[in-house]
C-alpha cells in the first residue's frame, strides 16, 4: 500500500512538473514574439484569440497535422530518433529542481514541490545536458544534408566548448554550498538576498550566464541554427512533429537553464529579505525564472549573431581562464575561511 | 591612463551590451508603428491614384464619350477604348467596350488628366489582390461601380482633373438638358464663356 501510494504520488507529480514546463514552453514562444515585437515597434502576434494568445495552440496544432517528410538518402532510424534524443534530456532535467518549499497534502497522497532530491542533481542535469549534444549532432548528420550536417557540427563544437566554462562556473557554488543536490544549494542561499550566490559568485554568475545562452543554441550564439548561413542549421531537413520536437526542446532547454541559475545562484525559492516571506516561495521561484526567460528575450532583441571563430576565441581565451581563475579563487578563499 | 581604465572598466562590465539592453527595454514603451493591416487601414492622402474609376453625371448617365484620348495617353498600353455612336441620339458617342488592365496598370493617372470629359478618376482602391488573374481585367460596369463607391459626392472634383481639361465638362453642367437633345444655341456658348472665365 505504501508502495501504491508512493508511485500514485510520484506519477502525480511527474505529471504536473510536465504539463507546468510544456504549457510555459508553448507560452514562451508567444511572449518570445509579444516581446520581440514590442521591442522592435511591432505588435506581433494579434491575429488568434485576443491579443493572439491562442497563437501557441494554433502553431501546435498546425505542427502536429503537418506531413511528417522523410528525405531520400536519410538514415531513417537515427533521423526518427534524433528529436527524441533532444527533447527528453531537455525535459527530464525538471526531476531533481526544487520548485518551492511547501509540500502539500490532498487526502492520502502529499505532493512535493520536487519530483525527486538526488544528491548529485546538478550533475544529473549536466550529464543529461550533454547528452542533448547527441541528438543535435546525430539529426544534422543523418539529414543527408550539408546545411544540417554543418549545423550538426558547429552545434557539437558550441555545446562541447561552452560546457566546460558552464561546469566551472557551478563549481563556485558547489563549493560553497557543499552540496551537488539542489535542495541542499537552496538551503544554503537562505536569510537576505545578500546570501545568493550571484553576490558572492558574481563571475561564475555571468559565466553560467554566458554559457547557458551558447548552451540553448540562442541569439547571439544561434550559430547552429544560422539561417543567413545554414538556412536552418541542423534541423533543415526535419518537418511536422519532428520539427517540433526540436522546438519544442529549445524551449524546455531555456526553462531548464533559467531553473538552475534560479536555484543556484538567485537562492531559488527563498524571498529576497525573511520580511517578504508572506508570498509564497513557488512565486518567487516562478519570478526569477521568468525573469532569466526575459533576459534571454531580450539579450536576443538586442545583440546580433557572433561569428564561429569569435564564438570559439571567446570560449576558450576567455571564459575557461576566468572560469578556471574563479574555481580556484573560490576553493583557496573557501578554504581559509573555513580553516581559520 | 584615464582612458584606458576607462576601457577596461567598461569591458568587464559589458558597458556597451548594457547600453545596447536599455535602448531595446526602452522601445518596449514606445508606441508601435505597425497597423493592424487588414482590421486598420490606413488614411490615405488625397491624392492617391489606385484603380482608376469611371463617373455618371447626376442622371445616372455615364460620363464616358469613348474618345480614346486615354488610350492615346496610357504609357503601358493597359487601356482598350471600342467606341460607337449611341442609335437614339445622333452624335453622341460612348464607350461600347472600356477594357482596364489592372495588371498592366502603372497607376500614373495620365488618362484622368487626358479625359476632356473629366469621366475618369484616380479611385483610392489599392487592394487589388484576387485569386483569378481575370477579375483584373476590369470593364466599363466595374470602373463605373467603383466611381459610385469612391466619388458619390459629383459636385466635387476628383483630383488630377484639371480645370483646363473640363471643357465639355462644363459646357454639359451647365447646359445639361438643352445639350443633352442636341439643342445649341447662342445662350449656351454665352455662358460657357462665363463659366470658363
Amino acid at each position: 500500500m505504501d508502495l501504491m501510494f508512493y508511485l500514485v504520488t510520484t506519477v502525480i507529480t511527474i505529471a504536473v512538473v510536465m504539463g507546468v514546463v510544456l504549457f510555459h514552453v508553448a507560452y514562451i514562444t508567444y511572449f518570445e514574439r509579444k516581446i520581440l515585437g514590442d521591442m522592435q515597434d511591432r505588435m506581433g502576434p494579434m491575429e488568434v484569440g485576443s491579443h493572439g494568445l491562442l497563437q501557441p495552440i494554433a502553431d501546435g496544432l498546425k505542427l502536429f497535422f503537418k506531413e511528417d517528410i522523410i528525405p531520400t538518402g536519410t538514415n531513417k532510424i537515427i533521423f526518427t530518433v534524433a528529436p527524441i534524443l533532444v527533447l527528453v534530456p531537455a525535459l527530464i532535467g525538471f526531476a531533481v529542481i526544487p520548485f518551492g518549499r511547501d509540500s502539500f497534502t490532498i487526502g492520502p497522497i502529499t505532493l512535493h514541490p520536487i519530483v525527486t532530491d538526488i544528491n548529485v542533481g546538478i550533475l544529473y542535469i549536466l550529464a543529461f545536458a550533454s547528452l542533448g549534444a547527441y541528438g543535435v549532432l546525430l539529426g544534422g548528420w543523418a539529414s543527408n544534408s550539408k546545411y544540417a550536417l554543418l549545423g550538426g557540427l558547429r552545434s557539437a563544437a558550441q555545446v562541447i566548448s561552452y560546457e566546460l566554462p558552464l561546469g566551472l562556473a557551478l563549481v563556485g557554488p558547489i563549493l560553497l554550498s557543499g552540496s551537488l543536490s539542489m535542495v541542499n544549494m537552496t538551503t544554503a542561499q537562505s536569510g537576505t538576498a545578500l546570501n545568493w550566490f550571484i553576490f558572492v559568485q558574481p563571475v561564475a554568475f555571468f559565466i553560467y550566464i554566458i554559457s547557458a545562452i551558447a548552451e540553448t543554441n540562442r541569439l547571439p550564439f544561434d550559430l547552429p541554427e544560422a539561417e543567413s548561413e545554414l538556412v536552418a542549421g541542423f534541423f533543415t531537413e526535419y518537418s511536422g512533429m519532428r520539427f517540433s520536437f526540436f522546438f519544442l526542446a529549445e524551449y524546455a532547454n531555456m526553462i531548464l537553464t533559467s531553473c538552475i541559475a534560479t536555484v543556484v545562484f538567485l537562492g531559488g525559492w527563498h524571498a529576497p529579505h525573511p520580511s517578504l516571506g508572506f508570498i509564497p516561495p513557488i512565486f518567487w521561484f516562478l519570478g526569477k525564472v521568468y525573469f532569466f526567460l526575459f533576459f534571454y528575450i531580450w539579450i536576443r532583441a538586442t545583440l546580433p549573431r557572433l561569428r564561429f571563430d569569435q564564438l570559439m576565441a571567446f570560449c576558450w581565451k576567455i571564459m575557461l581562464p576566468l572560469g578556471l581563475a574563479n574555481t580556484l579563487i573560490t576553493a583557496i578563499v573557501f578554504y581559509f575561511i573555513r580553516n581559520y | 591612463m584615464a582612458s584606458w581604465l576607462n576601457k577596461s572598466v567598461s569591458l568587464i562590465f559589458f558597458a556597451e551590451i548594457l547600453q545596447g539592453l536599455r535602448l531595446t527595454f526602452k522601445h518596449i514603451f514606445v508606441k508601435e508603428i505597425t497597423d493592424l493591416y487588414p482590421h486598420q487601414k490606413r488614411v490615405l492622402p488625397a491624392g492617391y491614384r489606385g484603380v482608376i474609376a469611371h463617373l455618371r453625371y447626376d442622371d445616372g448617365t455615364e460620363k464616358c464619350v469613348g474618345c480614346a484620348l486615354c488610350e492615346a495617353a496610357c504609357p503601358s498600353h493597359c487601356i482598350t477604348v471600342v467606341s460607337a455612336e449611341d442609335p437614339k441620339i445622333p452624335q453622341r458617342r460612348f464607350a461600347t467596350e472600356y477594357i482596364l488592365d489592372v495588371t498592366k496598370c502603372v497607376f500614373c493617372g495620365f488618362c484622368v488628366q487626358a479625359c476632356p470629359v473629366d469621366a475618369l478618376a484616380s479611385s483610392p482602391e489599392y487592394e487589388m489582390a484576387t485569386g483569378n488573374k481575370r477579375e483584373l481585367m476590369m470593364d466599363k460596369e466595374g470602373m463605373l461601380a467603383l466611381g459610385d463607391r469612391y466619388f458619390p459626392d459629383r459636385a466635387k472634383r476628383p483630383p488630377y482633373t484639371e480645370d483646363r481639361f473640363a471643357f465639355f465638362n462644363k459646357l454639359k453642367a451647365s447646359e445639361f438638358p438643352k445639350s443633352h437633345q442636341g439643342v445649341t444655341t447662342h445662350a449656351t456658348l454665352k455662358t460657357l464663356s462665363e463659366v470658363s472665365s
